[in-house]
Protein backbone atom coordinates (compact mmCIF):
# COMPACT_ATOMS: atom_id res chain seq x y z
CA UNK A 1 0.00 0.00 0.00
CA UNK A 2 1.20 3.49 -0.81
CA UNK A 3 2.14 5.47 2.31
CA UNK A 4 -0.14 8.38 3.21
CA UNK A 5 2.87 10.57 3.81
CA UNK A 6 5.98 9.98 1.82
CA UNK A 7 8.94 12.27 2.47
CA UNK A 8 11.98 11.56 0.31
CA UNK A 9 15.32 13.05 1.23
CA UNK A 10 13.87 16.43 2.18
CA UNK A 11 16.09 19.32 3.10
CA UNK A 12 15.05 22.70 4.41
CA UNK A 13 17.26 25.68 5.19
CA UNK A 14 16.55 28.92 6.99
CA UNK A 15 18.54 31.69 5.38
CA UNK A 16 19.37 34.75 7.47
CA UNK A 17 19.90 37.99 5.58
CA UNK A 18 21.20 41.37 6.71
CA UNK A 19 19.49 44.71 5.97
CA UNK A 20 20.79 44.77 2.40
CA UNK A 21 19.55 41.26 1.71
CA UNK A 22 22.98 39.65 1.70
CA UNK A 23 23.10 36.14 3.10
CA UNK A 24 24.46 36.20 6.66
CA UNK A 25 24.13 32.57 7.48
CA UNK A 26 22.29 29.37 6.70
CA UNK A 27 20.75 27.03 9.24
CA UNK A 28 19.92 23.59 7.96
CA UNK A 29 16.74 22.68 9.79
CA UNK A 30 16.18 19.42 7.93
CA UNK A 31 18.95 17.45 6.35
CA UNK A 32 17.90 14.77 3.84
CA UNK A 33 15.07 13.30 5.90
CA UNK A 34 13.22 10.20 4.73
CA UNK A 35 10.00 9.37 6.51
CA UNK A 36 6.96 7.35 5.51
CA UNK A 37 3.68 7.19 7.40
CA UNK A 38 1.04 4.56 6.70
CA UNK A 39 -2.63 5.42 6.80
CA UNK A 40 -4.09 4.93 10.26
CA UNK A 41 -0.74 5.04 12.05
CA UNK A 42 -0.07 6.94 15.26
CA UNK A 43 3.36 8.48 14.86
CA UNK A 44 5.25 10.44 17.49
CA UNK A 45 8.14 12.78 16.81
CA UNK A 46 10.51 13.71 19.62
CA UNK A 47 13.50 15.98 19.69
CA UNK A 48 14.84 18.91 21.69
CA UNK A 49 14.07 22.52 20.75
CA UNK A 50 15.66 23.34 17.42
CA UNK A 51 15.97 19.73 16.27
CA UNK A 52 13.78 20.29 13.20
CA UNK A 53 10.48 18.81 14.41
CA UNK A 54 8.33 21.86 13.79
CA UNK A 55 9.90 22.55 10.42
CA UNK A 56 9.01 19.03 9.42
CA UNK A 57 5.41 19.56 10.56
CA UNK A 58 5.14 22.74 8.49
CA UNK A 59 6.42 20.91 5.43
CA UNK A 60 3.69 18.28 5.78
CA UNK A 61 1.06 20.97 5.59
CA UNK A 62 2.67 22.92 2.71
CA UNK A 63 3.21 25.93 4.97
CA UNK A 64 6.82 25.45 3.91
CA UNK A 65 8.06 23.55 0.89
CA UNK A 66 11.31 21.58 0.82
CA UNK A 67 14.44 23.11 -0.70
CA UNK A 68 15.40 19.65 -1.90
CA UNK A 69 13.52 16.36 -2.02
CA UNK A 70 9.80 15.75 -2.27
CA UNK A 71 6.88 15.18 0.06
CA UNK A 72 3.72 13.49 -1.08
CA UNK A 73 0.58 13.68 1.03
CA UNK A 74 -1.86 11.02 -0.17
CA UNK A 75 -0.21 11.21 -3.57
CA UNK A 76 -0.16 15.02 -3.84
CA UNK A 77 3.22 16.71 -4.19
CA UNK A 78 3.28 19.54 -1.61
CA UNK A 79 5.73 21.57 -3.71
CA UNK A 80 3.19 22.06 -6.48
CA UNK A 81 1.21 25.24 -5.65
CA UNK A 82 -1.82 23.75 -7.40
CA UNK A 83 -1.99 21.07 -4.68
CA UNK A 84 -1.88 23.36 -1.64
CA UNK A 85 -5.62 23.24 -0.88
CA UNK A 86 -5.80 19.51 -1.34
CA UNK A 87 -2.73 18.95 0.88
CA UNK A 88 -4.09 21.17 3.65
CA UNK A 89 -7.46 19.48 3.57
CA UNK A 90 -5.86 16.08 3.87
CA UNK A 91 -3.28 17.02 6.49
CA UNK A 92 -4.72 19.29 9.17
CA UNK A 93 -2.53 21.03 11.68
CA UNK A 94 -2.92 21.87 15.38
CA UNK A 95 -0.43 24.23 17.05
CA UNK A 96 0.82 24.77 20.57
CA UNK A 97 -1.28 27.74 21.59
CA UNK A 98 -5.04 27.27 21.12
CA UNK A 99 -5.57 31.02 21.55
CA UNK A 100 -3.78 31.59 18.24
CA UNK A 101 -6.09 29.37 16.25
CA UNK A 102 -9.55 29.99 17.65
CA UNK A 103 -11.25 32.84 15.81
CA UNK A 104 -15.01 32.72 16.38
CA UNK A 105 -17.04 33.92 19.36
CA UNK A 106 -18.93 30.66 19.74
CA UNK A 107 -17.42 27.17 19.82
CA UNK A 108 -19.65 25.64 17.12
CA UNK A 109 -18.97 28.53 14.73
CA UNK A 110 -15.27 28.10 15.21
CA UNK A 111 -15.47 24.41 14.37
CA UNK A 112 -17.57 25.22 11.29
CA UNK A 113 -15.05 27.73 9.93
CA UNK A 114 -12.86 25.13 8.21
CA UNK A 115 -15.57 23.27 6.27
CA UNK A 116 -17.21 26.60 5.40
CA UNK A 117 -14.00 27.68 3.71
CA UNK A 118 -13.92 24.43 1.81
CA UNK A 119 -17.32 25.32 0.35
CA UNK A 120 -19.18 22.53 2.10
CA UNK A 121 -23.01 22.98 1.90
CA UNK A 122 -24.48 24.55 5.05
CA UNK A 123 -26.48 21.52 6.11
CA UNK A 124 -23.43 19.31 5.89
CA UNK A 125 -21.30 21.86 7.78
CA UNK A 126 -23.62 21.49 10.77
CA UNK A 127 -23.51 17.72 10.55
CA UNK A 128 -19.73 17.83 10.51
CA UNK A 129 -19.60 20.31 13.41
CA UNK A 130 -21.80 18.12 15.59
CA UNK A 131 -19.94 14.96 14.70
CA UNK A 132 -16.54 16.60 15.38
CA UNK A 133 -17.63 18.10 18.68
CA UNK A 134 -18.91 14.70 19.78
CA UNK A 135 -15.71 12.95 18.71
CA UNK A 136 -13.72 15.33 20.94
CA UNK A 137 -16.16 15.05 23.84
CA UNK A 138 -17.05 18.76 23.84
CA UNK A 139 -20.54 18.69 22.33
CA UNK A 140 -22.01 20.22 25.50
CA UNK A 141 -19.71 23.24 25.09
CA UNK A 142 -20.95 24.10 21.58
CA UNK A 143 -22.80 27.30 22.54
CA UNK A 144 -20.02 28.63 24.79
CA UNK A 145 -17.55 31.37 24.13
CA UNK A 146 -14.07 29.90 23.61
CA UNK A 147 -12.71 32.56 26.00
CA UNK A 148 -14.38 30.89 28.94
CA UNK A 149 -12.98 27.42 28.31
CA UNK A 150 -10.02 25.73 29.97
CA UNK A 151 -6.83 25.16 28.00
CA UNK A 152 -7.63 21.50 27.40
CA UNK A 153 -11.12 22.36 26.19
CA UNK A 154 -9.81 25.08 23.89
CA UNK A 155 -7.26 22.76 22.39
CA UNK A 156 -10.00 20.19 21.75
CA UNK A 157 -12.01 22.91 19.99
CA UNK A 158 -8.99 23.51 17.73
CA UNK A 159 -8.75 19.80 16.98
CA UNK A 160 -12.49 19.60 16.30
CA UNK A 161 -12.07 22.45 13.81
CA UNK A 162 -9.47 20.42 11.95
CA UNK A 163 -11.52 17.23 12.18
CA UNK A 164 -14.54 18.96 10.61
CA UNK A 165 -12.48 19.37 7.45
CA UNK A 166 -12.41 15.56 7.23
CA UNK A 167 -8.64 15.21 7.02
CA UNK A 168 -6.79 11.95 6.45
CA UNK A 169 -4.17 12.99 8.93
CA UNK A 170 -3.83 15.43 11.83
CA UNK A 171 -0.44 16.86 12.75
CA UNK A 172 -0.21 18.16 16.30
CA UNK A 173 2.79 20.33 17.11
CA UNK A 174 3.26 20.25 20.89
CA UNK A 175 -0.49 20.49 21.49
CA UNK A 176 -0.14 20.05 25.26
CA UNK A 177 2.86 22.28 25.97
CA UNK A 178 0.73 25.05 27.46
CA UNK A 179 -1.77 22.85 29.31
CA UNK A 180 -1.99 21.65 32.89
CA UNK A 181 -1.90 17.90 33.62
CA UNK A 182 -5.67 17.50 33.38
CA UNK A 183 -5.81 19.37 30.07
CA UNK A 184 -2.95 17.26 28.76
CA UNK A 185 -4.78 14.06 29.60
CA UNK A 186 -7.98 15.31 27.95
CA UNK A 187 -6.21 16.18 24.73
CA UNK A 188 -4.12 13.01 24.51
CA UNK A 189 -7.13 10.83 25.24
CA UNK A 190 -9.11 12.61 22.51
CA UNK A 191 -6.26 12.24 20.03
CA UNK A 192 -5.95 8.55 20.75
CA UNK A 193 -9.69 8.10 20.26
CA UNK A 194 -9.50 9.82 16.87
CA UNK A 195 -6.83 7.33 15.89
CA UNK A 196 -8.58 4.26 17.30
CA UNK A 197 -12.17 5.02 16.43
CA UNK A 198 -12.06 7.31 13.40
CA UNK A 199 -8.87 5.78 12.02
CA UNK A 200 -7.34 9.22 11.50
CA UNK A 201 -3.58 9.15 11.01
CA UNK A 202 -1.89 11.06 13.83
CA UNK A 203 1.50 12.74 13.88
CA UNK A 204 2.14 13.95 17.40
CA UNK A 205 5.12 16.18 18.13
CA UNK A 206 5.78 16.48 21.84
CA UNK A 207 8.25 16.89 24.68
CA UNK A 208 6.22 14.77 27.05
CA UNK A 209 7.45 11.20 26.92
CA UNK A 210 4.37 9.83 28.69
CA UNK A 211 2.23 10.91 25.74
CA UNK A 212 3.90 8.67 23.19
CA UNK A 213 3.72 5.36 25.03
CA UNK A 214 0.82 4.28 22.81
CA UNK A 215 2.31 5.40 19.50
CA UNK A 216 2.86 2.83 16.75
CA UNK A 217 6.20 4.32 15.85
CA UNK A 218 8.47 6.98 17.28
CA UNK A 219 11.00 9.13 15.44
CA UNK A 220 13.63 11.05 17.37
CA UNK A 221 15.06 14.04 15.56
CA UNK A 222 18.40 15.68 16.17
CA UNK A 223 20.12 18.41 14.17
CA UNK A 224 17.73 18.02 11.28
CA UNK A 225 18.14 14.28 10.94
CA UNK A 226 16.26 11.27 12.20
CA UNK A 227 18.51 10.00 14.97
CA UNK A 228 16.37 7.12 16.25
CA UNK A 229 13.33 5.25 15.01
CA UNK A 230 11.29 2.41 16.46
CA UNK A 231 8.42 1.41 18.70
CA UNK A 232 8.13 3.27 22.03
CA UNK A 233 9.58 0.21 23.75
CA UNK A 234 12.56 0.09 21.43
CA UNK A 235 13.18 3.82 21.80
CA UNK A 236 12.83 3.85 25.59
CA UNK A 237 15.26 0.93 25.88
CA UNK A 238 17.98 3.30 24.78
CA UNK A 239 18.01 5.56 27.85
CA UNK A 240 21.58 6.83 27.57
CA UNK A 241 21.22 7.58 23.87
CA UNK A 242 18.08 9.63 24.53
CA UNK A 243 19.82 11.51 27.31
CA UNK A 244 22.66 12.34 24.95
CA UNK A 245 20.06 13.85 22.63
CA UNK A 246 18.88 16.13 25.49
CA UNK A 247 15.76 14.05 25.97
CA UNK A 248 14.58 11.96 28.84
CA UNK A 249 12.39 8.91 29.36
CA UNK A 250 9.25 8.58 31.51
CA UNK A 251 9.98 8.35 35.25
CA UNK A 252 8.85 4.71 35.35
CA UNK A 253 11.21 3.78 32.50
CA UNK A 254 14.05 5.59 34.23
CA UNK A 255 13.38 3.83 37.52
CA UNK A 256 13.34 0.45 35.73
CA UNK A 257 16.61 1.38 34.03
CA UNK A 258 18.20 2.25 37.39
CA UNK A 259 17.01 -1.04 38.90
CA UNK A 260 18.37 -2.94 35.94
CA UNK A 261 21.74 -1.27 36.38
CA UNK A 262 21.69 -2.41 40.02
CA UNK A 263 21.31 -6.01 38.81
CA UNK A 264 17.54 -6.54 38.89
CA UNK A 265 16.31 -8.73 36.05
CA UNK A 266 13.91 -6.56 34.05
CA UNK A 267 13.05 -6.26 30.35
CA UNK A 268 14.25 -3.23 28.40
CA UNK A 269 12.03 -0.21 27.89
CA UNK A 270 9.40 -0.70 30.60
CA UNK A 271 6.59 1.71 29.71
CA UNK A 272 3.96 1.60 32.43
CA UNK A 273 3.76 1.42 36.22
CA UNK A 274 1.65 -1.73 36.03
CA UNK A 275 4.21 -3.43 33.84
CA UNK A 276 7.07 -2.56 36.17
CA UNK A 277 5.28 -3.75 39.30
CA UNK A 278 4.22 -7.04 37.73
CA UNK A 279 7.74 -7.65 36.41
CA UNK A 280 9.18 -7.04 39.88
CA UNK A 281 6.81 -9.02 42.08
CA UNK B 1 9.24 36.74 55.99
CA UNK B 2 5.67 36.66 54.76
CA UNK B 3 2.67 36.14 57.00
CA UNK B 4 -0.77 35.79 55.43
CA UNK B 5 -3.61 36.10 57.88
CA UNK B 6 -7.05 34.91 56.74
CA UNK B 7 -6.59 36.34 53.26
CA UNK B 8 -9.57 36.21 50.89
CA UNK B 9 -9.89 37.45 47.36
CA UNK B 10 -12.96 37.57 45.14
CA UNK B 11 -12.33 37.41 41.42
CA UNK B 12 -14.40 39.70 39.18
CA UNK B 13 -16.29 41.09 42.15
CA UNK B 14 -19.81 42.11 41.15
CA UNK B 15 -19.20 40.87 37.61
CA UNK B 16 -20.65 37.96 35.68
CA UNK B 17 -17.81 35.61 36.59
CA UNK B 18 -17.55 36.39 40.28
CA UNK B 19 -15.89 33.61 42.22
CA UNK B 20 -14.01 33.13 45.46
CA UNK B 21 -10.42 32.85 44.20
CA UNK B 22 -8.90 32.75 47.67
CA UNK B 23 -10.76 31.72 50.77
CA UNK B 24 -9.28 32.68 54.18
CA UNK B 25 -5.74 31.55 53.51
CA UNK B 26 -3.30 31.72 56.41
CA UNK B 27 0.31 31.00 55.72
CA UNK B 28 3.83 31.79 56.89
CA UNK B 29 6.76 31.80 54.50
CA UNK B 30 10.12 31.90 56.26
CA UNK B 31 13.33 33.39 54.86
CA UNK B 32 15.33 31.07 52.63
CA UNK B 33 12.60 28.46 52.16
CA UNK B 34 12.21 26.62 48.85
CA UNK B 35 8.48 26.17 48.41
CA UNK B 36 6.69 24.25 45.69
CA UNK B 37 3.19 25.64 45.16
CA UNK B 38 0.87 23.15 43.49
CA UNK B 39 -2.78 23.21 42.56
CA UNK B 40 -5.08 22.58 39.64
CA UNK B 41 -5.78 25.47 37.24
CA UNK B 42 -8.17 27.81 39.03
CA UNK B 43 -7.16 26.66 42.51
CA UNK B 44 -5.91 30.11 43.48
CA UNK B 45 -2.11 29.77 43.03
CA UNK B 46 -1.73 32.70 40.68
CA UNK B 47 -4.01 34.88 42.78
CA UNK B 48 -1.93 34.05 45.84
CA UNK B 49 1.37 35.07 44.27
CA UNK B 50 -0.08 38.26 42.84
CA UNK B 51 -1.37 39.19 46.29
CA UNK B 52 2.12 38.63 47.72
CA UNK B 53 3.54 41.14 45.27
CA UNK B 54 0.68 43.59 46.01
CA UNK B 55 -0.51 43.40 42.41
CA UNK B 56 -3.92 42.51 43.85
CA UNK B 57 -5.46 43.70 47.09
CA UNK B 58 -7.19 41.19 49.36
CA UNK B 59 -10.92 41.62 49.96
CA UNK B 60 -10.33 40.66 53.55
CA UNK B 61 -7.42 39.57 55.70
CA UNK B 62 -3.92 40.97 55.96
CA UNK B 63 -0.57 40.22 54.34
CA UNK B 64 2.54 41.11 56.32
CA UNK B 65 6.00 41.29 54.81
CA UNK B 66 8.69 41.56 57.47
CA UNK B 67 6.06 42.58 59.97
CA UNK B 68 4.45 45.34 57.92
CA UNK B 69 1.01 45.29 56.29
CA UNK B 70 1.78 45.53 52.57
CA UNK B 71 -1.61 47.06 51.86
CA UNK B 72 -1.27 49.71 54.56
CA UNK B 73 -1.78 53.27 53.37
CA UNK B 74 1.80 54.40 54.03
CA UNK B 75 3.50 51.17 52.92
CA UNK B 76 6.17 51.49 50.23
CA UNK B 77 4.95 48.99 47.65
CA UNK B 78 7.66 50.00 45.22
CA UNK B 79 10.21 48.72 47.69
CA UNK B 80 8.19 45.53 48.21
CA UNK B 81 8.27 44.84 44.49
CA UNK B 82 12.01 45.40 44.38
CA UNK B 83 12.41 42.77 47.09
CA UNK B 84 9.77 40.32 45.89
CA UNK B 85 10.61 39.35 42.33
CA UNK B 86 7.83 37.77 40.34
CA UNK B 87 8.53 35.82 37.15
CA UNK B 88 5.29 35.35 35.25
CA UNK B 89 4.46 32.47 32.93
CA UNK B 90 6.20 32.78 29.58
CA UNK B 91 8.25 35.73 30.88
CA UNK B 92 10.07 36.00 27.54
CA UNK B 93 6.91 37.56 26.10
CA UNK B 94 7.86 40.62 28.13
CA UNK B 95 11.30 41.07 26.59
CA UNK B 96 11.26 44.29 24.60
CA UNK B 97 14.63 46.05 24.47
CA UNK B 98 17.02 45.96 21.54
CA UNK B 99 19.63 43.99 23.44
CA UNK B 100 19.45 41.46 26.24
CA UNK B 101 21.70 43.63 28.39
CA UNK B 102 19.49 46.71 28.03
CA UNK B 103 16.43 44.62 28.79
CA UNK B 104 17.94 43.37 32.02
CA UNK B 105 18.93 46.94 32.99
CA UNK B 106 15.29 48.03 32.80
CA UNK B 107 14.40 46.89 36.34
CA UNK B 108 17.36 48.48 38.12
CA UNK B 109 16.81 51.65 36.06
CA UNK B 110 13.28 51.88 37.41
CA UNK B 111 14.65 51.48 40.91
CA UNK B 112 16.41 54.80 40.27
CA UNK B 113 19.92 53.38 40.52
CA UNK B 114 22.91 55.05 38.88
CA UNK B 115 23.85 53.86 35.41
CA UNK B 116 26.95 52.17 36.76
CA UNK B 117 24.98 50.29 39.39
CA UNK B 118 22.32 49.34 36.81
CA UNK B 119 24.91 47.85 34.52
CA UNK B 120 26.71 46.10 37.33
CA UNK B 121 23.50 44.48 38.47
CA UNK B 122 22.47 43.49 34.96
CA UNK B 123 25.87 41.95 34.38
CA UNK B 124 25.74 40.03 37.66
CA UNK B 125 22.20 38.79 36.97
CA UNK B 126 23.07 37.61 33.47
CA UNK B 127 26.16 35.84 34.74
CA UNK B 128 24.10 34.09 37.43
CA UNK B 129 21.73 32.70 34.82
CA UNK B 130 24.63 31.10 32.97
CA UNK B 131 23.78 32.80 29.70
CA UNK B 132 26.89 32.94 27.52
CA UNK B 133 28.46 36.36 27.03
CA UNK B 134 27.84 36.42 23.27
CA UNK B 135 24.14 36.61 24.07
CA UNK B 136 24.40 39.74 26.24
CA UNK B 137 24.43 42.24 23.38
CA UNK B 138 22.22 40.31 20.97
CA UNK B 139 18.59 41.10 20.35
CA UNK B 140 16.55 38.99 22.77
CA UNK B 141 14.49 37.89 19.78
CA UNK B 142 17.46 36.11 18.21
CA UNK B 143 17.87 33.77 21.18
CA UNK B 144 16.52 30.23 21.50
CA UNK B 145 13.50 29.54 23.72
CA UNK B 146 15.61 28.42 26.68
CA UNK B 147 17.97 31.39 26.34
CA UNK B 148 15.07 33.85 26.16
CA UNK B 149 13.65 32.34 29.33
CA UNK B 150 17.00 32.85 31.07
CA UNK B 151 17.24 36.43 29.85
CA UNK B 152 13.75 37.14 31.18
CA UNK B 153 14.63 35.57 34.54
CA UNK B 154 17.77 37.73 34.64
CA UNK B 155 15.50 40.76 34.24
CA UNK B 156 13.89 39.96 37.58
CA UNK B 157 17.12 38.80 39.23
CA UNK B 158 18.74 42.17 38.47
CA UNK B 159 16.39 43.65 41.04
CA UNK B 160 18.25 41.40 43.51
CA UNK B 161 15.06 40.11 45.08
CA UNK B 162 14.98 38.52 48.52
CA UNK B 163 11.92 36.51 47.59
CA UNK B 164 11.82 34.97 44.14
CA UNK B 165 8.44 33.75 42.89
CA UNK B 166 8.25 31.86 39.62
CA UNK B 167 4.99 30.88 37.93
CA UNK B 168 5.64 27.70 35.94
CA UNK B 169 9.10 28.73 34.78
CA UNK B 170 9.59 25.56 32.74
CA UNK B 171 6.34 25.63 30.72
CA UNK B 172 6.90 24.94 27.05
CA UNK B 173 10.59 24.04 27.35
CA UNK B 174 12.10 20.75 26.25
CA UNK B 175 13.26 18.24 28.89
CA UNK B 176 16.82 19.54 28.91
CA UNK B 177 15.67 23.16 29.10
CA UNK B 178 13.34 22.29 31.99
CA UNK B 179 16.11 20.67 33.97
CA UNK B 180 18.50 23.54 33.30
CA UNK B 181 16.02 26.15 34.55
CA UNK B 182 15.22 24.14 37.70
CA UNK B 183 18.91 23.59 38.44
CA UNK B 184 19.48 27.29 37.88
CA UNK B 185 16.80 28.17 40.45
CA UNK B 186 18.32 25.76 42.96
CA UNK B 187 21.82 27.18 42.41
CA UNK B 188 20.58 30.76 42.70
CA UNK B 189 18.98 30.01 46.01
CA UNK B 190 22.14 28.35 47.28
CA UNK B 191 24.28 31.29 46.16
CA UNK B 192 22.02 34.12 47.34
CA UNK B 193 20.03 32.54 50.17
CA UNK B 194 16.82 33.97 48.79
CA UNK B 195 13.37 32.53 49.39
CA UNK B 196 11.97 30.66 46.39
CA UNK B 197 8.33 29.97 45.62
CA UNK B 198 8.00 27.73 42.59
CA UNK B 199 4.56 27.29 41.05
CA UNK B 200 4.51 24.03 39.14
CA UNK B 201 2.23 21.45 37.59
CA UNK B 202 4.90 18.77 37.81
CA UNK B 203 4.75 16.72 40.99
CA UNK B 204 8.07 15.12 40.04
CA UNK B 205 9.75 18.54 39.86
CA UNK B 206 8.48 19.88 43.18
CA UNK B 207 9.36 16.56 44.84
CA UNK B 208 12.91 16.81 43.50
CA UNK B 209 13.55 20.48 44.22
CA UNK B 210 11.34 21.93 46.97
CA UNK B 211 11.76 21.53 50.74
CA UNK B 212 8.15 22.38 51.43
CA UNK B 213 5.03 21.91 49.35
CA UNK B 214 1.85 23.92 49.58
CA UNK B 215 -1.12 22.36 47.81
CA UNK B 216 -4.17 24.45 46.95
CA UNK B 217 -7.70 23.58 45.95
CA UNK B 218 -10.74 25.84 45.51
CA UNK B 219 -8.97 28.85 46.96
CA UNK B 220 -7.75 27.10 50.09
CA UNK B 221 -4.50 25.56 51.24
CA UNK B 222 -5.38 21.93 51.91
CA UNK B 223 -1.93 20.43 52.40
CA UNK B 224 1.29 22.05 53.62
CA UNK B 225 4.45 20.20 54.58
CA UNK B 226 7.57 18.44 53.34
CA UNK B 227 7.24 16.58 50.03
CA UNK B 228 7.02 13.32 51.96
CA UNK B 229 4.25 14.62 54.20
CA UNK B 230 2.22 16.09 51.35
CA UNK B 231 2.61 13.16 48.96
CA UNK B 232 1.45 10.75 51.65
CA UNK B 233 -2.06 12.09 50.90
CA UNK B 234 -2.53 10.50 47.47
CA UNK B 235 -6.34 10.30 47.66
CA UNK B 236 -6.85 13.93 48.74
CA UNK B 237 -4.46 15.09 46.02
CA UNK B 238 -6.36 13.10 43.41
CA UNK B 239 -9.64 14.67 44.55
CA UNK B 240 -8.09 18.09 43.98
CA UNK B 241 -7.06 17.13 40.44
CA UNK B 242 -3.44 16.63 41.51
CA UNK B 243 -1.35 13.51 41.82
CA UNK B 244 1.73 12.09 43.51
CA UNK B 245 5.11 11.74 41.78
CA UNK B 246 5.26 8.75 39.42
CA UNK B 247 7.63 6.84 41.66
CA UNK B 248 5.39 7.38 44.69
CA UNK B 249 2.51 5.90 42.68
CA UNK B 250 4.70 2.90 41.86
CA UNK B 251 5.67 2.14 45.46
CA UNK B 252 2.04 2.53 46.47
CA UNK B 253 1.10 -0.11 43.91
CA UNK B 254 3.76 -2.36 45.40
CA UNK B 255 2.33 -1.74 48.88
CA UNK B 256 -1.13 -2.65 47.55
CA UNK B 257 0.27 -6.09 46.80
CA UNK B 258 0.90 -6.48 50.51
CA UNK B 259 4.65 -5.92 50.45
CA UNK B 260 6.29 -3.99 53.31
CA UNK B 261 7.48 -1.06 51.22
CA UNK B 262 7.98 2.48 52.51
CA UNK B 263 5.47 4.52 50.49
CA UNK B 264 6.96 7.88 51.47
CA UNK B 265 9.55 7.86 48.68
CA UNK B 266 9.25 10.72 46.22
CA UNK B 267 12.40 10.59 44.05
CA UNK B 268 13.86 8.04 41.65
CA UNK B 269 17.00 7.25 43.72
CA UNK B 270 14.84 6.76 46.83
CA UNK B 271 12.46 4.48 44.95
CA UNK B 272 15.35 2.48 43.51
CA UNK B 273 16.91 1.96 46.96
CA UNK B 274 13.60 1.07 48.56
CA UNK B 275 12.73 -1.50 45.86
CA UNK B 276 16.21 -2.99 46.08
CA UNK B 277 15.80 -3.23 49.86
CA UNK B 278 12.56 -5.21 49.70
CA UNK B 279 14.00 -7.38 46.94
CA UNK B 280 16.70 -8.20 49.51
CA UNK B 281 19.67 -6.76 47.59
Amino acid sequence: MKPLIDANSITYEYIRRDDEGNVEGITTALDHVDLQVKKGDFIAILGHNGSGKSTFAKLLNAILTPAEGTIYVDGFDTSDPANVWEVRRKAGMVFQNPDNQIIAQVVEEDVGFGPENLGVPTKEIWERVIESLKALGIYELRKKSPNRLSGGQKQRVSIAGVLAMHPECIILDEPTAMLDPRGRREVIRAVRALNDVENITIILITHYMEEIVNADRVFVMNEGKIAMEGTPREIFSRVEELQNLSLTVPAVTLLAHELKKAGVDLPDGVLTKEELVSCLF
Amino acid sequence: MFVLDEVSYIYDKGGAYQSQALDRVSLTVGDGEFIGLIGHTGSGKSTLIQLMDALLKPDSGTIYYNGEDINGSSYDRRKLRSEVGLVFQYPEHQLFEESVFKDVCFGPKNLGLSQKEQELRAYRALELTGLSKECFYQSPFDLSGGQKRRAAIAGVLSMEPKVFILDEPTAGLDPKGRKEILNLIRDLREKTGMTVILVSHSMDDVADYADRIIAMDKGRVFLDGTPKEVFAHAEELAEAGLSVPEVTAIVRMIADRGLPVDTSVTTIPEARDEILRILGR
